[in-house]
């Protein structure tokens, strides 16, 4: 697929980045091993199953999977992650459409960390105003293991985010972010699970969303707390912006505890901008359009800083912003302004 | 903006309510450059809601009157347009904002500025020796830029970031809402000093204070007394001592 390679030519995460092409599910390379990491084909021919033994923490892999018009139809596929014991990697995962069609996409994400394993995970979102993305992810953590991952959700007609993450043995420590934008008609859902099935683990959940126009959002997140899991750490916050009075948004966050010694929170808000704020930003000279830009930025700040790769973030910070100016929605092909 | 001709500022029987409830009730005062002005008056005399509806404030409306600065009808502008044009609110409160860096707050704003002259933005080099420059006038401590807005200032450093913020914005005309209150004395000197070193013959202050302690360090030309949303007595800088002295009824009960 060189036209893919071509358009989706990526030079954000720097240099030492390797790429791994899927379009309409289908794996772009040959399987096969290399400096550690074994890639091979997902069930029917269609996903991805990758392997990761040794420290990949400062060369990203990035995943870019890509709807093409060969294919209108609904598409299913699976992605199979296994980081080895000690195992360390950087995944970026890129979703776009290359058409306008009534794109479908459902993505089951299935991911193993063994012992000491660490996986930093950034979910990219930029689909068009028209197609439908379901993820559902399914993390489980074992002994001292550790998941960093962060789901923005810049762009997409409805977007659906099913999230599970099994802490399976003491130590583990697992840190869930997301971030929604949303305009005009979007619809965006988050189910958020995090199940501390063991003691001794720690967990958090940092959630926004800016909704502007009739844009809809949901967030439920749920925390669970086994029965023994004693010395959890978990905590959850959810907090939203509605720009407009139409746009809406549901969050409910929940707490299921069954072990006594446990440290847990959880807090839920909406609010609309800061309007002492603003006049404060104005009386500096700054117009207010960019008023209320610097203030959606400032809110979603937190979440972007979670970012540990600064070429990345930087990139996502400019996007966001983009993104709050209206101006990827003005865009009939979105898909290339990104990763 | 060219030279100035008689007053920078000109307030002429200015009227101003919220909900229906009048605030001020005739306010006239005349501001020319190179001048520094002192508003003193009891709590609720109207010294905030004046400041607050000259930078453009619009929980306020403006029933009677007018308010001409630098010969432009100053209350047909928003705040930015006010602010471009030199005019600085010093925040009685200021505002926290999470999230927004003063780093980035600030090189908003001065571009803004810079855009508005016709100048190409400062490079970040330009920029941040600027900052520090600036930084030095108040005795800031330079983290303080790359944190949120006054999050987690104490009412001290809020009000020394506000002092800041003036030094880079350089304004032609300055409204300093209750900078002294809640400063000990040595922050006090540093806000003060701020002031001074920013003082030229074609800029001009208002200083809005409950206390003459800070016009020890901020000498006014001209002090005025506002009660019930009036100036009632003007005058020089012992008009502020007889306050002190004598307390607000005294004056109040003699005019």
């Amino acid at each position: 697929m060189p036209e893919v390679k071509r358009v989706f030519q990526c030079t954000v995460p720097g240099e030492n980045i390797r790429q791994v092409f899927l379009v309409d599910g289908v794996l772009q390379e040959s399987p096969g091993t290399q400096n550690g990491i074994t890639l091979s084909t997902g069930p029917e021919g269609r996903g991805l199953k990758m392997h990761i033994t040794g420290d990949h923490s400062e060369n990203p892999l990035q995943i870019i999977s890509v709807r093409s018009e060969n294919l209108p139809e609904p598409l299913e596929f699976t992605n199979t992650w296994e980081l080895a014991p000690g195992a360390k990697a950087q995944i970026v995962v890129c979703d776009h459409t290359l058409k306008e069609h009534l794109y479908q996409t459902s993505r089951y994400s299935h991911i193993t960390l063994r012992e000491g394993a660490h996986l930093d995970l950034l979910f990219m979102q930029n689909e068009h105003g028209r197609s439908r993305y379901w993820l559902d992810l399914d993390a489980r953590l074992y002994k001292d293991a550790r998941l960093d991952s962060h789901i923005l959700s810049l762009y997409g007609g409805t977007i659906e985010n099913k999230v599970k993450a099994h802490l399976q043995e003491p130590g583990a420590v697992c840190n869930l972010d997301g971030l929604y934008l949303a305009d005009g008609e979007q619809e965006i859902k988050y189910n958020i699970e995090v199940r501390h099935n063991s003691k001794e683990c720690q967990s958090s959940q940092l959630f926004k969303g800016i909704l502007d126009n009739s844009a809809k959002a949901w967030f439920e997140g749920l925390i669970y707390v086994a029965p023994g899991a004693q010395s959890t750490e978990a905590f959850q916050a959810n907090h939203n912006l509605l720009l407009t009075r139409d746009a809406k948004i549901t969050t409910m966050p929940q707490l299921e505890i069954y072990a006594d010694d446990v440290k847990c929170s959880h807090g839920a808000t909406i609010g609309r901008l800061d309007e002492m704020g603003l006049f404060y930003i104005r009386s500096r000279g700054v117009p207010l359009e960019q008023a209320h830009l610097l203030q959606q930025m400032a809110f979603v700040h937190d979440v972007l800083e979670h970012v540990r790769n600064h070429a990345i973030r930087v990139r996502l910070e400019k996007m966001v912003e983009s993104r709050l100016r209206g101006e990827f929605s003005k865009c009939a092909h979105c898909t290339m302004h990104c990763c | 903006m060219g030279k100035t001709q008689g007053n920078m500022l000109e307030i002429n029987n200015l009227h101003v309510s919220i909900q229906d409830r009048e605030i001020l009730s005739g306010v006239n005062l005349q501001v020319r450059a190179g001048e520094v002005h002192a508003i003193m008056g009891p709590n609720g005399s109207g010294k905030s809601t004046l400041a607050a509806v000259l930078a453009g404030r619009d929980i306020f409306t403006v029933t009677k009157g007018t308010v001409v600065y630098k010969g432009v009808d100053l209350l047909a502008l928003p705040p930015e347009e006010r602010a471009r044009l030199g005019l600085f609110l010093g925040f009685q409160y200021p505002v926290e904002i999470p999230g927004l860096t003063s780093v980035n707050f600030m090189k908003a704003a001065v571009n803004e500025q810079r855009k508005y002259k016709n100048l190409p933005p400062l490079s970040s080099g330009e920029f941040l020796k600027l900052m520090r420059q600036k930084m030095a006038v108040v005795e800031m401590d330079p983290s303080f830029v790359g944190r949120g807005v006054n999050v987690g200032f104490s009412g001290g450093e809020k009000k020394r970031n506000e002092i800041f913020q003036m030094a880079m914005l350089e304004p032609t005309l300055a409204f300093l809402d209750e900078t002294d209150s809640g400063l000990d004395v040595d922050a006090l000197r540093v806000v003060a000093n701020g002031v001074n070193k920013l003082k030229t013959k074609d800029n001009a202050f208002v200083v809005i204070t409950h206390y003459q302690r800070l016009l020890d360090y901020i000498v006014p030309d001209i002090v005025h007394v506002l009660n019930k949303g009036r100036i009632i007595k003007s005058g020089s800088k012992e008009l502020a001592l007889e306050v002190e002295n004598k307390g607000y009824d005294h004056i109040i009960n003699a005019t």
